[in-house]
C-alpha cells in the first residue's frame, strides 16, 4: 500500500469533491471579500431593514441600515480567521505534547491524562463561557479560549495514536542506537502521526467555525459592529416573522462552510485509511 | 472487579476536584477576584475605592486565594452555592427550577437520540455502499454539519412563522409543570436530537462494520447461526463498546446543545441562565452552573465506563 | 477416479473451481484457480501452501461463503451432491456448522469475547439441534470432555480470555463437532500454539475423526503436519493445485519442483544439519556472558495501576550461559519460557532485577542508554515483525545509512555506497534502496533489517524469532544469507527461536529454556540426538511429531 497522492485524496469520491469545491469557494470569498464588498461593511449606507432586490442595496440593508450584502460576505473572515489561529496551535502544542506524554510516560502522562480529563468534564461551550466572563470577549481572548479549548480531545487522540507505535521494532532500534528524545520524537514518532494530525486538523477546523458562530450568536463571541454569520442571525431573530431572509442567508453560508468542511476531511480521513467519525469532537 | 469500580470512582473524584479548582482558577483567582470581574469599568468610574473594599469584605473577598476555594468548594458539595452579586439572593434557589428544565430536556434528548443512532448505525454499516448507505451517510454529514442554533431558528421559522403550529418563543416559566415543559420542549428537543442522531450514528456505523468483519463474527457466520442473532447477540455489543469509550463527549456534547437551543427557544433552563450570568457578570452563578455540569459529565462517564465493564468482559481481569 | 454406485462416500467435490478478488487497481486477480479434488467419508485431505496461495479463500468457498469482494469466476462446489454454490442463504446455514463446521486459525479473535464459551455453543445445539437450555448445557460439557478439556463444568462459564490457547482450540473444535458435522475443515488450527500442544490438538482431532468417522480438510503450511495428520495431499501455488497424493509419497518423494523445494527447505529436527556450521574453537574467549540473569514483571507505578494487585511473576530465573565469538547460540523453549524477555535484556531494553552480564569481560549497564557508545554498537537486535522494524515513513537508503551515521560518523555519499554494499550482501536490488518497506516483501524486509543490523559492524547480533512470521522457501533463503554474513564477519549471533528444526541448522550449541529457568544447555548436536531432561525430549518428540505423546495422561492440564 503505497501513501496516496494529494490529487487521489481530493478526488477521492464525489462527496469530498464537493466538499472540496464548498471549501476552496468560501476561502475565496473570504479572502478577496473586502474587493468585492460594494460598501464598507460597518458602515451605515442605507435605510432600515430594507428590502432586497434595489439597486444600491442588492440584498437589502440590516436592522441599522448597514449594506446587506457587504456585512454578509465579509461574514466569515473573522471566525474563520480564529478557527484557523487556534486550531494551527491547538494541534502543534496537543502533537507535541501527546507525543511525548506517550512516549516519556510516567508521572508526566499521568499529570498530562489528569489535566485532559478534566478538561474533557467541562462541556466546550461552557468552557469558553467561563474563559470569557473572566477575561472578556477580545479576540485574543476568543481564540486563546478555543485553542484551549480543543487542546484536551486532540492530546488524547494523537497521544493513543502515538501509544500504537512506540512499541514497535523501529522506535526502539532509535532507542538502542542511542538516538536523543528530541530526535526520535521528530523523526520516528511524528512522521508516522502525520496522518492522525492532518485529520484532527481538519475535523477540529470545522468544528470550531461552529463553536464560533455558536458563540456569537450567544453573545459570547464576536462583538458587534464586526460582521459575523451567527451575530447576523442573532440579529435577525428579532425580525424572524418578517425578514426571514436575514436569518437564512447567513444560516447557509455557515451551513455550507461547515458541510464542506467535513465532506472533505471525511474523504481526507478514508483516504489515508483513518476513520473520520471517531475524530470528531 | 471491585477494585477496577473503586479505581474509576476515585480517578473521578479526583477529575471532580481538578475541575473545581479550574473553574475557581479561571474565574476568581487569575483574571483578579469575582469582584473585579463583575465591576464594569463604569461601575469602577462612579464606586470610590471604599465602596470597593466593603464590597470585598461583604463577600468574603478578601481572604486568600485557597481559602476562598476551600470554603467554595465545601459548601458546593453540600449544596450552598453562594450568592449573587446583585440583589444576593442564593444561588441555589435561582438554579433550581432550571435545573429540573435542562434535566428533563436533556433526558428527552437521549432517551431519544440513543437507541435512533444505533438502529441506524446498524442499518447503515449493514447495507454499507448500497443506495440506503450512501443517502443516510450523507444526509448525516449534512445533519451534524449545520449548527444547533440554525436548525433551532429554521425549525422555528417552519414551525412557528410558515406554519404557525407552535409558538416562536416558549413562554413557560421556570417553575411550570413538567407536563406543560414537555410539550413545549418538543422543538428544542429536536433540534439537539437531528445533530446527535447524525453524529452518533456514524460512530456507530464504524464501530459496527469493523465488528461485522472480525473474526469471531465470521466463525459465528460459518456456523450457520441466523444473521438476527449474528448481529443483535454477537455484533451489537462489541459495536457499542467504542461509542461508550467516548460518552464523556457524549454528554458534554448534549450540554452545549442545550446551552445553544434554550436560547434560541427561550426554554427557561440552565443554559439560559448562564447566558444570562455571563451578560451580568455573576461570576459564581457561571461558577456554579459549570461545575454542575461537570458534574454530569463525570457521572454519566463513570455510568459509561461501568456499562463497558458489563459488555466487555476483558476489561474486569485487570491484565497488566 | 471413478465412484459409481459409492456416491454417498463422496462428501465433497470440486470441480474446476476458480475464484477472484478485485485488486486496487480494478483487475481480477485470480485467488484460487481451477482447483478439483474429491472427499471420501472419513478421509483426511491435508491441503499444503505457503501465504497467499489461496489456501483460505478456498475453504471458506467450500461453505459458500466469500469475502467482501470475491467472486466466483467457474466452477462448482457440491457437498453430498448438492451444488454449495447455488444454495440460498438460509439453505446454506442450515448446512454450516451442522453438516460441514469450520475450525479457524486464531482461537482467541474467533470466539466472541463478550459471550462466556460455554453459551457460544449451547446456541449452535440450540439453533441446529433444536435442544433446549438444559441438554444443550449437557451436551456441552460432554463434548467438552471428549475433547478433553480438564473441569468442563468451570469451563463452560468462562470467557474466552480466561482461557489457554490450547483450551481456547479445544472449545473451537467442540463447536464445530456439536452436529457430527460429515466434514470438518481446520484452517492452521495450531498456528498460535505451542509445539507440544499443538500435537495435544492434533492427536485430539486425528481420535475424534476416527471415533465420528468425520472427513477433515486440514490446511497448513507445514508438510510434516499432513505427514503426520493426512491420507492424502494437495499442495498449491498462487491458487493452483500443483501436486496430490497421498501424504507419504508427497513428503518422501515430491515430483514436481515447487513440492521438492518446499520439503528441502523445511529445518529438520531428526536429522543432522544440512549445512557445514563455521568453526569455532572450543576453548575460545567469551565475547558474552550472562550470570544469574532474573527479572519478574512488577508494573511501574503509574495511575492506572493503583489498586491492582501486584504480581511477581518470574520470567526469567537465574539464567547463566555464555555466546563465544563467532558462535551461534540457539535459544529455545516454548512461550513463556523468557527467551524474548533475556533477548530484550541482553540488548539493554530491559533492565533484569538481579545479575549481570559482561561483554568481552566487562560488565554492561543494565539499560541502553546508559552504556557506551561503543557497547550499543557492539550488541544489535533484529525483531521478529519486520514491517514493524522499518519505519514505513522512511525510505530504505534512510534506513540502512542511519546506522552509519549514528556509529560511524559516515559522510552521507559514503553511507550510501555503503548502503548499496549491504543491500548486494542480502541479494537484494540496489532500486530498493529508493523505496519504502511497505513496498518490499516480507522476507525482503527482514533481509533489509539484517543488513542494518550489520551495517553497526557489530560483535553479537541477538535474533528474536526472526523467522517465525515468514514462509519456509523464505525462512531458508533469509537464514542462509544470515549465516553467510555471519561467517563473512565473524559476528556472534544469539539466536532465539522457538522452531527447534532452525536452531539444529544453524547454532552450535544450544540452550533450553522452561518457564525462566534453563533445564539443559550444551553442543546442538548432543542435545538434539542423547539428551536425558525430559523436558528436552517432549520438546524433541513434539517437533518430530511422533506419536510419543500418547503415553501422557489424557485429560491435559495445559
Amino acid at each position: 500500500m503505497k501513501y496516496p497522492s494529494a490529487f487521489e485524496v481530493l478526488t477521492h469520491s464525489p462527496g469530498t469533491m464537493i466538499g472540496v469545491t464548498l471549501v476552496a469557494v468560501h476561502v475565496m470569498v473570504t479572502l478577496f471579500a473586502p474587493v468585492l464588498i460594494p460598501f464598507e461593511e460597518t458602515k451605515i449606507v442605507g435605510p432600515v431593514l430594507s428590502s432586497p432586490g434595489s439597486v444600491e442595496n442588492w440584498l437589502g440593508t440590516d436592522n441599522i441600515g448597514r449594506d446587506y450584502l457587504s456585512r454578509l460576505l465579509m461574514g466569515g473572515r473573522t471566525s474563520i480567521f480564529v478557527a484557523m489561529v487556534s486550531i494551527t496551535f491547538a494541534v502543534l502544542i496537543a502533537s507535541l505534547v501527546g507525543i511525548s506524554a506517550a512516549y516519556v510516560g510516567g508521572i508526566y502522562d499521568d499529570v498530562v491524562m489528569r489535566i485532559v480529563d478534566t478538561k474533557l468534564a467541562i462541556p466546550g461551550i461552557l468552557f469558553i463561557a467561563l474563559i470569557v466572563t473572566g477575561f472578556g470577549r477580545s479576540i485574543p481572548a476568543l481564540t486563546a479560549a478555543i485553542a484551549l479549548s480543543y487542546l484536551p480531545g486532540a492530546i488524547r487522540i494523537i497521544r493513543s495514536q502515538a501509544l500504537t507505535i512506540i512499541p514497535l521494532g523501529f522506535v526502539e532500534t532509535a532507542k538502542l542506537r542511542g538516538d536523543s528524545l528530541p530526535r526520535i520524537i521528530w523523526k520516528e514518532l511524528v512522521p508516522n502521526c502525520q496522518e492522525i494530525i492532518a485529520v484532527e486538523f481538519a475535523l477540529r477546523m470545522s468544528s470550531s467555525i461552529l463553536t464560533v458562530s455558536a458563540l456569537s450568536f450567544l453573545g459570547l463571541g464576536i462583538s458587534p459592529p464586526t460582521p459575523d454569520w451567527g451575530l447576523m442571525i442573532a440579529e435577525g431573530v428579532k425580525n424572524i416573522h418578517t425578514h426571514t431572509w436575514l436569518i437564512l442567508l447567513p444560516a447557509a453560508f455557515i451551513s455550507t462552510l461547515v458541510i464542506g468542511l467535513n465532506l472533505a476531511s471525511d474523504g481526507l480521513a478514508n483516504a489515508l485509511g483513518l476513520d473520520a467519525a471517531r475524530g470528531i469532537n | 472487579m471491585l477494585w477496577i469500580l473503586i479505581r474509576r470512582l476515585t480517578l473521578s473524584l479526583l477529575i471532580l476536584f481538578l475541575a473545581a479548582v479550574f473553574v475557581f482558577l479561571a474565574t476568581e483567582v487569575l483574571p483578579g477576584d469575582a469582584l473585579d470581574v463583575f465591576l464594569t469599568a463604569d461601575d469602577l468610574a462612579v464606586m470610590d475605592e471604599e465602596e470597593i473594599e466593603e464590597m470585598r469584605r461583604d463577600f468574603g473577598l478578601d481572604r486568600p486565594a485557597w481559602v476562598r476555594f476551600w470554603d467554595w468548594f465545601s459548601g458546593v458539595l453540600v449544596g450552598n452555592l453562594g450568592k449573587t452579586f446583585i440583589h444576593e439572593v442564593p444561588i441555589s434557589e435561582i438554579i433550581w427550577h432550571p435545573l429540573i428544565n435542562s434535566v428533563l430536556l436533556g433526558v428527552v434528548i437521549t432517551v431519544i437520540t440513543l437507541p435512533v443512532a444505533i438502529l441506524i448505525g446498524i442499518l447503515t454499516g449493514y447495507r454499507r455502499g448500497y443506495r440506503e448507505d450512501i443517502i443516510v451517510s450523507n444526509a448525516s454529514i449534512v445533519g451534524y454539519s449545520i449548527p444547533d442554533f440554525v436548525i433551532g431558528t429554521c425549525l422555528i421559522i417552519v414551525f412557528a412563522v410558515w406554519m404557525p403550529l407552535f409558538p416562536a418563543v416558549i413562554i413557560a416559566f421556570s417553575d411550570s409543570p413538567p407536563g406543560e415543559l414537555l410539550a413545549v420542549s418538543l422543538l428544542p428537543a429536536l433540534t439537539v436530537i437531528i445533530g446527535h442522531i447524525a453524529h452518533q450514528s456514524r460512530l456507530l456505523r464504524a464501530g459496527f462494520i469493523e465488528t461485522m468483519n472480525s473474526e469471531f463474527v465470521e466463525r459465528v457466520r460459518l456456523s450457520g447461526i441466523p444473521e438476527g442473532r449474528v448481529i443483535f447477540r454477537h455484533a451489537l455489543p462489541a459495536s457499542v463498546i467504542p461509542t461508550l469509550n467516548s460518552f464523556a463527549m457524549y454528554t458534554a456534547g448534549v450540554l452545549s446543545g442545550l446551552v445553544v437551543v434554550e436560547k434560541v427557544f427561550g426554554y427557561p433552563g440552565l443554559g439560559r441562565e448562564l447566558i444570562e450570568a455571563v451578560s451580568r457578570r455573576e461570576v459564581h452563578v457561571v461558577q456554579a452552573i459549570t461545575f454542575l455540569s461537570a458534574t454530569v459529565v463525570i457521572v454519566m462517564n463513570l455510568l459509561a465506563d461501568l456499562a463497558v465493564i458489563i459488555l466487555d468482559p476483558r476489561v474486569r481481569s485487570l491484565k497488566s | 477416479m471413478q465412484h459409481e454406485g459409492l456416491t454417498e462416500m463422496l462428501i465433497l467435490e470440486l470441480e474446476g473451481l476458480t475464484i477472484g478478488y478485485r485488486s486496487v487497481n480494478r483487475e481480477i486477480v485470480r485467488v484460487v484457480d481451477n482447483v478439483s479434488f474429491e472427499l471420501e467419508k472419513g478421509e483426511t485431505l491435508g491441503i499444503v501452501g505457503e501465504s497467499g496461495c489461496g489456501k483460505s479463500t478456498l475453504v471458506r468457498a467450500i461453505m459458500g461463503y466469500l469475502r467482501p469482494g470475491g467472486q466466483i469466476l467457474g466452477g462448482n462446489v457440491r457437498f453430498k451432491g448438492t451444488s454449495v454454490l447455488a444454495l440460498k442463504l438460509r439453505e446454506l446455514q442450515r448446512l454450516r456448522g451442522r453438516q460441514m463446521a469450520v475450525v479457524p486459525q486464531n482461537p482467541l479473535s474467533s470466539l466472541t469475547y463478550h459471550m462466556r464459551v460455554g453459551d457460544q455453543i449451547d446456541e449452535i445445539l440450540q439453533i441446529h439441534r433444536g435442544l433446549n437450555r438444559h441438554d444443550a448445557r449437557d451436551e456441552t460439557l460432554n463434548l467438552f470432555q471428549a475433547t478433553r478439556l480438564p473441569e468442563p463444568a468451570q469451563i463452560y462459564r468462562r470467557f474466552p480470555h480466561q482461557l489457554s490457547g490450547g483450551q481456547r482450540q479445544r472449545v473451537v473444535i467442540s463447536a464445530a463437532l456439536a452436529c457430527q458435522p460429515s466434514v470438518m475443515i481446520l484452517d492452521e488450527p495450531t498456528t498460535a500454539l505451542d509445539t507440544t500442544t499443538e500435537m495435544q490438538v492434533l492427536q485430539l482431532v486425528k481420535e475424534l475423526s476416527e471415533e465420528f468417522d468425520t472427513a477433515i480438510v486440514y490446511i497448513t503450511h507445514d508438510l510434516t503436519l499432513t505427514n503426520y495428520m493426512c491420507d492424502s495431499v494437495l499442495v498449491m501455488q498462487n491458487g493452483k493445485i500443483v501436486e496430490r497424493g497421498t501424504a507419504l509419497r508427497v513428503f518422501k518423494c515430491p515430483k514436481e519442483k515447487y513440492t521438492q523445494d518446499l520439503v528441502a527447505a523445511i529445518p529438520r529436527v531428526d536429522q543432522p544439519p544440512r549445512h557445514k556450521k563455521s568453526y569455532v574453537p572450543e576453548d575460545g574467549d567469551a565475547l558474552l556472558e550472562v550470570k544469574e540473569l532474573s527479572f519478574a514483571f512488577r508494573p511501574a507505578w503509574s495511575a492506572s495501576t493503583l489498586f491492582t494487585k501486584q504480581e511477581f511473576s518470574r520470567a526469567v530465573d537465574q539464567v547463566n550461559f555464555s555466546v563465544r565469538r563467532g558462535e551461534t547460540i540457539g535459544l529455545v523453549g516454548e512461550s513463556g519460557s523468557g527467551k524474548s524477555t533475556i533477548a530484550n535484556i541482553v540488548v539493554g531494553l530491559l533492565a533484569p532485577s538481579l545479575g549481570t552480564i559482561l561483554l568481552d569481560g566487562n560488565p554492561l549497564s543494565v539499560l541502553a542508554k546508559k552504556r557506551t557508545f561503543e557497547q550499543r554498537r557492539r550488541v544489535q537486535m533484529i525483531f521478529q515483525d519486520p514491517l514493524s522494524s522499518l519505519n514505513p515513513r522512511q525510505r530504505i537508503e534512510t534506513i540502512l545509512t542511519q546506522p552509519l551515521r549514528a556509529f560511524f560518523g559516515t559522510s552521507p555519499r559514503d553511507a550510501r555506497d555503503q548502503a548499496a554494499k549491504l543491500l548486494e550482501d542480502m541479494e537484494l536490488p540496489l532500486r530498493f534502496l529508493s523505496q519504502f518497506p511497505r513496498q518490499l516483501s516480507g522476507g525482503e524486509q527482514q533481509r533489509v533489517a539484517i543488513a542494518r543490523a550489520f551495517a553497526a559492524q557489530p560483535d553479537l547480533i541477538l535474533c528474536d524469532e526472526i523467522t517465525s512470521a515468514l514462509d519456509v522457501s523464505v525462512q531458508a533463503h533469509v537464514l542462509a544469507l544470515l549465516t553467510t554474513m555471519q561467517r563473512k564477519t565473524g559476528t556472534a549471533c544469539l539466536f532465539i527461536s522457538h522452531d527447534l528444526g532452525v536452531v539444529r541448522e544453524i547454532a552450535h550449541r544450544c540452550v533450553v529454556l522452561q518457564e525462566g529457568c534453563v533445564v539443559e544447555c550444551g553442543t546442538t548436536e548432543r542435545v538434539f540426538t542423547d539428551s536425558k531432561h525430559p523436558y528436552t525430549c517432549r520438546l524433541l518428540a513434539a517437533a518430530s511429531r511422533q506419536d510419543g505423546l500418547r503415553d501422557q495422561d489424557k485429560v491435559l492440564t495445559n
